[in-house]
């Protein structure tokens, strides 16, 4: 069993995993909303990348700031479109509207740029590897999904811990009325925490369409795995989510190296167990229930 | 009071059947002195939409049939119904066109749940169905009198395809990476017997599920086997995804596919070139083929009639499904009648235009176990390795 090689392509896939199932998180823990929309969203946005290169010509650096851009715009207006009119909306009826806009961005997407699957490349070249342990090759997608993440995560550490906006993200997400009250304009935080998510779901969604194909349906599945792994790290912190997407990730490269068959659901049967012990999550700090 | 409530019960009850027995009697006729009605469902939105193009291309092979006169003086109207691929979709598609326009056949179809939705249900119309866009067995097993099969099975294909591999190729360890379902499956058991007569076993066997996004540890599966070509039997995604994570681990195998990833511009394109010195089967004829002269034709008449489609393995196998009815209609005579039509089909014998030869009789409805060899080219280009040949292994027509 190649344990090095293993732990590589498992921690890469799994810190995309943690990448995208930080955007689930950023919107969870302001409204306790899970957006089902999310992988779509992401979707949406790697198309207009795939787009503003194939179809202008652009170099990709000036696509991606476009493309991040937009994803911030669209995140923003689709709570503002989707979520905001619905007055005094049950958490079920908020899941329910981003299923909506779930279906509504892949119809959209699909009449756009078809159902075929269509290529998608960032400027690396994913063919060079490098071998600093023998038995443990490294690739440059690897690399640069590692130290996107890594990078991502720490900026995210800081914002949620000292800065003001993060701080009234957090006081939202415990208790909205007090929030409104405290003169935290509540709403701002909520279009915020929208364009947010979606921008660091649109990074993510680039570097699974770089390892797969581009088409409507390509987030998916990566979306469910996720949100998965946000479960498993208790949903509402960072670190926890960012350290539930890589035990994803090795869990299923190791097992799915022994049993191929298994490896779509070994996962979820580790998080199921783990939800048995504890409930919250791994690294949840408190479980609030409100009646 | 209750016996006449319970009489009044059987009345009604009596009146609904007889009146859906009047509605099933009175489909409308397939065809009248001017025009045979002939339908056929495919995604044309929905995930599957890419196979969408099978369908548009049967339209191009009926309006070159029209442009040339028609058939005994009827022309063909022909209707497309988007199912997206979706099975409750394609059962409401085909009764709409069964029982409010009245077709007199199907054509093509693709896939294999899309199909078996309405298998019976044509049967029972009376409804010939010829070429369903899919290989499988319960479409042939047991013989369904109206029901004539052109795609060759994948059982089939993977024998021819594990020959090539041994005997061609010169391959001592193959691996094998196959979709969790009948198809992959068929292809499993098809190279396994084929095989055997060699004494030869996987060297691994690894079952991917047609969703999953991350194959690193499969890849590293088929790496550590030490294997130097791997067959695979899976969805066009699942192909691209192997090919990348294995340039990424640096495992430099031959691969070799099945007919469906056939259409190499695209793979071409989805794997950004990795897809070049692919082999795979083919159920049709080359479409770039300059030397036979029905692809030359269809080409060509492809240019002026539909100049907005792609002239590829999928839109190409459209007219290749439909090609044998057209045949059995001129056939069938001026006086025609369902029974003209199957008798005209069951006496097909040899019937090879823009893929293998198709021979069905009574008895018999599959039409080929016969596909090519090819290889993807420079720029998604298309190289003939072998012709059409045959399994000898196959057992449905023993």
């Amino acid at each position: 069993m190649p344990f090095g090689q293993l732990f590589v392509e498992g921690l890469a896939i799994g810190a995309c995993y943690g990448l995208f199932a930080t955007a689930v998180v950023i919107i969870y823990k302001t409204s306790e909303v899970v957006n089902f929309a999310q992988g779509e969203m992401a979707m949406f946005s790697t198309f207009v990348a795939f787009h503003i290169l194939n179809f202008y010509g652009y170099p990709f650096w000036m696509a991606f700031l476009i493309t991040m851009l937009f994803s911030i715009a669209m995140g923003v207006l689709i709570e503002f479109l989707f979520l905001r009119p619905a007055k005094h909306p049950t958490i079920l009826g908020m899941i329910v509207i981003t299923l909506g806009a779930e279906m509504f961005l892949m119809g959209l997407a699909s009449w756009k740029w078809g159902a075929e699957q269509q290529f998608f490349a960032l400027p690396i070249n994913p063919s060079v590897t490098y071998e600093p342990i023998k038995g443990m090759i490294i690739n440059n997608w690897s690399i640069a999904v590692l130290s996107v993440s890594s990078l991502i995560m720490l900026i995210l550490f800081v914002f949620f811990k000292y800065t003001r906006l993060g701080t009234a993200m957090r006081a939202t997400q415990q208790n909205k009325n007090a929030a409104k009250i405290m003169g935290i304009r509540t709403e701002r935080v909520f279009s915020f925490a929208w364009g947010f998510s979606s921008l660091i779901g649109a990074i993510a969604g680039m570097f699974f369409a770089s390892r797969a194909t581009l088409d409507p349906a390509f987030m998916m599945e990566p979306f469910l795995r996720a949100f998965a792994a946000a479960v498993l790290g208790g949903l509402m912190s960072i670190p926890g989510v960012i350290i539930g997407g890589g035990l994803m990730g090795l869990i299923e490269n190791y097992f799915g190296y022994i049993w191929p068959e298994w490896k779509p659901i070994v996962a979820f049967i580790v998080i199921v167990l783990v939800l048995c012990i504890k409930p919250s999550g791994l690294f949840a700090k408190h479980y609030v229930k409100k009646v | 009071m209750d016996k006449k409530k319970l009489f009044v019960a059987m009345v009604v009850l009596a009146a609904t059947v007889a009146w859906s027995g009047v509605s099933l009697a009175a489909n409308p006729p397939g065809f009248d002195d001017n025009e045979i009605r002939i339908g056929q469902w495919g995604p044309q939105t929905g995930p599957a939409a890419p196979w969408g193009s099978v369908a548009r291309g049967s339209k191009l092979l009926f309006d070159i049939v029209n442009e040339e006169g028609g058939i005994n003086g009827r022309k063909i109207k022909y209707f497309i119904r988007d199912d997206m691929y979706n099975p409750a979709q394609t059962s409401a598609v085909v009764k709409e066109l069964v029982e409010r326009q009245g077709v007199f056949a199907f054509v093509g179809g693709v896939g294999s749940a899309t199909g078996m939705a309405v298998k019976d249900y044509l049967a029972q119309n009376k409804i010939v169905w010829v070429g369903p866009s899919a290989a499988d067995d319960n479409f042939i097993k047991p013989l369904n009198p109206y029901l004539f099969a052109v795609y060759p099975l994948y059982k089939d294909e993977a024998s021819i395809l594990a020959k090539y591999i041994v005997e061609n190729l010169k391959s001592k360890k193959i691996a094998i990476l196959y979709q969790n379902d009948a198809y992959g499956k068929d292809g499993l058991d098809g190279a396994k017997d084929r095989l055997a007569t060699y004494r030869m076993q996987f060297v691994a066997e690894i079952s991917v599920e047609p969703t999953e996004k991350d194959l690193g540890s499969q890849i590293l599966r088929l790496k550590n086997s030490g294997a130097d070509t791997v067959l695979m039997y899976v969805g066009p995604t699942t192909a691209a995804i192997a090919l990348k994570t294995s340039a990424n681990v640096g495992f430099k195998p031959q691969w070799v596919s099945s007919d469906t990833l056939s259409d190499y511009p695209l793979m071409f394109k989805i794997t950004g070139g990795l897809w070049e010195g692919v082999i795979t089967g083919a159920f049709g004829d080359i479409p770039t083929s300059t030397t036979n002269k029905y692809v030359v034709k269809y080409r060509e008449a492809a240019k002026r009639l539909a100049p907005q489609e792609r002239w590829g393995t999928f839109y190409m196998a459209g007219l290749l499904f439909a090609d044998p009815i057209v045949d059995a209609l001129k056939k069938a005579g001026r006086n025609l009648s369902t029974e003209s039509l199957l008798k005209a089909l069951n006496s097909v014998k040899g019937h090879q235009t823009l893929g293998p030869p198709v021979t069905w009789s009574e008895k018999q409805h599959q039409g080929t176990d016969s596909v090519m060899i090819q290889k993807c080219g420079p720029n998604g280009s298309y190289i003939e390795l072998q012709g059409w040949t045959k399994n000898d292994l196959a057992t449905w027509n023993k």
